[in-house]
């Protein structure tokens, strides 16, 4: 064995060169495939590439007729420049919202640093609060082509996929895990066919995203996970958890006893180690379920947001310090508190309030769903007793 | 119909805090047809021919010559006359003494007009002023003549009060084009050249009297192919910004920054004359207030316009970004022509320094404009240097100046100076 620094030569096992000094053999952590290091806002991306975009990808066109410049109040013209200022109108794929249902929304936006926004999602809810809700999120991979394309058609197929109610399965408890598990696999795997089929067949550097999908019904949570979105479940009063767990460099790291902190700041932080595109290795997700038994926030997220509040505990800070009971305006917030730290990279918030009932009988819980008038006002309603 | 299209070459980023934006726009015209039957007005050509004492009889002959194959070549229905200057500048032909000054051309017209400048004598001085001023005149009495061209040729220096001149170039400015010729090399190349930068025109020197048929022919052909007969750069900046410069940089160097008519408080028109099929580059330098990083704003709309009708768009866009691999390149497109730019004024204040007896910086100046040269592939500005200036080191511009240098090629490296090369086009 000689030394990789002066190739003076070294005893096996030997951590140090005794000739100069360099570190030899890192420790045993095998170094994931990494397919996306952030080291540039503007990532690797060429300042130019040829697109491919089918119409059905984008989100609508912006309503025709006079649009006000964000900016200046001017008006935007036919180029979607400002006349008077030349700002650039935010175009409909940098920045966007969905609100299905009163109870659940997100907002997906490009942030400061990036050129486009390569984020996505997807979003269904029942009209009656608590009902159904799915939240799918992706974030396409920065040096990838057309992954803005990519992303948005993966999550819009995936949700289709997640339309219908999670099957009951055989009826028992691991029946019901197993066929839910295998559903939102379609999903992932509805995501991984749609973002192929918007990838230019002669692309040397096919588009590539994470996916991470939530799916509320009543108080069971079911999840799936490919890359490093998150999935949070943040309650009211009790301990916040991380739902999902990333495939990326850093959470092996983690998995290794290396510190959040350390893992997640380290040069290979946002190293994915599984995604979907055409080059995607393995797209079968990782998840999970969870019965809720408390009021809260489902919460799922890209990376552009938890780069800046991690922890379980750091996140449910961010929502609480929101101080709004309304999903659109929690997900806006979030994605300002986001870009006002740097916005380094796309940030996206889905978000579904989910009210559970205080149950003052203590006769267990009651399956129809609670509406948020209930857990709002418990044993305010005067009773005729 | 005429179509037009623009490309922009530019590097959008911006380092923090950058507030300088440089871009080409390239504009191309295709189908433009032939002068006055585009359905833009009738076209009208005048040709003036120096008819001064000092024109010799070999240099008469030929411009007579010249001045006949030029009408030759002016097509059938387009309005003309021909103008001999000396003194005073007198109408040729058509000979009327009231109505139109013009005609228009047909048969008879083209034989009679080549009858009456067969009959040209050379004699008395040279007041250009009084040309230029009866070619307005003549114009100005065919209304329907709405693109208006003028070819001038010229022996000799201005022989008129100093300032008359410019005034005449003024009243010119903006009604008529003009393409000037020095015959010989007794004219003066900074006093043509005032007359074809402001008329929108070129100008070239015709050493000998053989070569004058050719270069009348060529210049009337190319005035006949201009089926667009007006048409204005159109520039929008924003609010808070400042136009740094606005110039023609290909095929020739054209300072327009001071010629802006605004249209409205953001945007102004720069004159560009009557268009044939071709391509015309320009430079465009904008000052914007800095924004933050990941801003991305308008920086200017860059539009050609034919009267109101806008026909064309380019967007030179600004990013600004902490990547300083992005902000740190200068798009090839900007450095050539900037280039080419600083090689023309090179040339044109090393030869007046050397007029002016200023050895020193005459070979400096040269010596940086032979060094432009080789480093932006100018070959004719190369070859031009390389006969008034011995070259010692090409690459670090070092330079002799020649002791005998012939003054024909002293004339034409100055009236060649704004003539610039192009580069091969990144692909898109």
């Amino acid at each position: 064995m000689t030394c990789p620094s002066c190739g003076a030569s070294v005893a096996a096992g030997a951590r140090f060169c005794e000739s100069c000094g360099a570190q030899l053999g890192q420790p045993d952590v095998v170094p994931a495939p990494v397919t996306a290091v952030d080291d540039h806002p503007l990532g690797d991306a060429p300042i130019s590439a040829p697109t491919r975009k089918p119409a059905s990808s984008l989100p609508d066109p912006p309503p025709a007729g006079r649009r006000p410049c964000v900016d200046c109040g001017g008006e935007v013209g036919p180029d979607l420049y400002c006349l008077k200022c030349g700002t650039k109108a935010p175009s409909e794929r940098d920045h966007f919202s969905e609100q299905p249902a009163s109870w659940v929304a997100g907002v997906c936006d490009k942030g400061v640093g990036k050129a486009r926004n390569e984020d996505s999602m997807a979003l269904l809810a029942g009209a009656e609060p608590g009902s159904r809700a799915v939240l799918v999120v992706m974030d396409g991979v920065s040096n990838s082509v057309d992954s803005d394309v990519a992303s948005l058609a993966g999550a819009r197929a995936a949700r289709e996929v997640l339309r219908m109610p999670l099957p009951a399965g055989m009826g028992t408890t691991e029946g019901r895990q197993a066929a839910g598990a295998k559903v939102l696999a379609d999903a992932a795997a509805a995501a991984n066919t749609a973002i192929i089929a918007v990838t230019d067949p002669d692309s040397t550097n096919p588009a590539s995203a994470t996916f991470s999908a939530a799916v509320l019904e009543g108080r069971k949570v079911s999840w799936a996970n490919i890359g490093d979105s998150r999935t949070y479940w943040l309650p009211d009063a009790g301990t916040p958890v991380q739902l999902s767990v990333d495939d990326s460099v850093a959470q092996e790291q983690m998995a290794g006893g290396m510190s959040r902190e350390a893992a997640e700041t380290g040069p290979q932080a946002h190293a994915i180690t599984k995604w979907l595109g055409r080059d995607s290795e393995n797209f079968v997700p990782t998840g999970g379920t969870l019965e809720l038994t408390e009021s809260g926030w489902l919460l799922a997220c890209s990376d552009g947001l938890w780069n800046y509040c991690s922890s379980p505990e750091a996140m449910a800070e961010q929502v609480r310090a929101t101080g709004s009971s309304d999903p659109a305006a929690v997900a806006n917030a979030l994605v300002a508190y986001a870009n006002a730290c740097g916005g380094h990279d796309n940030i996206t918030a889905a978000l579904a309030r989910v009210d559970v009932a205080v149950d003052q009988t203590g006769l267990g819980h009651n399956d129809q769903t609670p509406t948020p008038a209930e857990s709002g006002t418990p044993g305010g309603e005067p009773t005729d007793g | 119909m005429a179509e037009f299209t623009a490309a922009v070459y530019q590097n959008e980023f911006l380092a923090d805090g950058g507030t300088d934006v440089n871009a080409i726009v390239t504009i191309t015209c295709k189908g433009a047809g032939t002068a006055g039957q585009s359905g833009s007005g009738a076209a009208g050509e005048i040709i003036i021919v120096d008819t001064s004492g000092s024109m010799g009889p070999a240099t008469m002959a030929a411009a007579k010559d010249a001045a006949q194959a030029a009408v030759a070549e002016i097509v059938d229905g387009t309005w003309f006359a021909v103008i001999a200057g000396a003194d005073r500048a007198m109408l040729a032909y058509p000979q009327v003494a009231s109505g139109p000054g013009m005609i228009r051309m047909d048969e008879r017209a083209r034989a009679d007009a080549s009858a009456a400048i067969g009959r040209f004598v050379g004699s008395g001085g040279t007041a250009i002023s009084t040309w230029l001023d009866l070619a307005g005149q003549l114009f100005n009495s065919v209304p329907e003549a709405t693109q208006r061209h003028v070819l001038l040729l010229t022996d000799g220096e201005n022989r008129e009060r100093p300032g008359r001149l410019d005034e005449a170039i003024q009243r010119a400015t903006g009604y008529f084009q003009a393409d000037c010729r020095g015959a010989g090399t007794d004219w003066q190349v900074a006093e043509i050249r005032r007359i074809s930068q402001a008329l929108l025109g070129t100008v070239d020197i015709i050493p000998r009297p053989d070569q004058m048929k050719a270069q009348f022919q060529e210049i009337m052909r190319a005035a006949m192919s201009r089926g667009v007969a007006d048409a204005s750069l159109r520039v929008w900046t924003p609010q808070g910004s400042q136009v740094l410069f606005v110039r023609q940089v290909s095929p020739t160097v054209e300072d327009l920054t001071n010629r802006r008519t605004p249209v409205n408080p953001l945007t102004g028109d720069y004159p560009t004359g009557a268009w044939a099929d071709e391509s015309r580059d320009y430079h465009v330098a904008i000052r914007v207030p800095a924004k933050a990083i990941g801003q991305e704003q308008l920086a200017a709309r860059v539009q050609l316009a034919l009267g109101d009708d806008v026909v064309t768009q380019a967007l030179v866009k600004a990013t600004w970004s902490n990547n300083s691999e992005l902000t740190a390149k200068i798009d090839r497109q900007v450095a050539h022509y900037t280039g080419q730019a600083e090689l023309a004024d090179m040339i044109q204040e090393g030869l007046a320094a050397k007029a002016a007896g200023d050895e020193a910086t005459a070979t400096t100046k040269l010596g940086r404009a032979v060094q432009l040269a080789a480093e932006t592939g100018n070959d004719e500005a190369t070859s031009k240097l390389k006969k008034v200036v011995d070259v010692e080191n090409e690459k670090e511009g070092t330079v002799r100046l020649k002791r005998a240098v012939e003054k024909a090629d002293e004339m034409a490296l100055d009236t060649a100076s704004t003539k610039t090369t192009r580069i091969r086009k990144e692909p898109s």
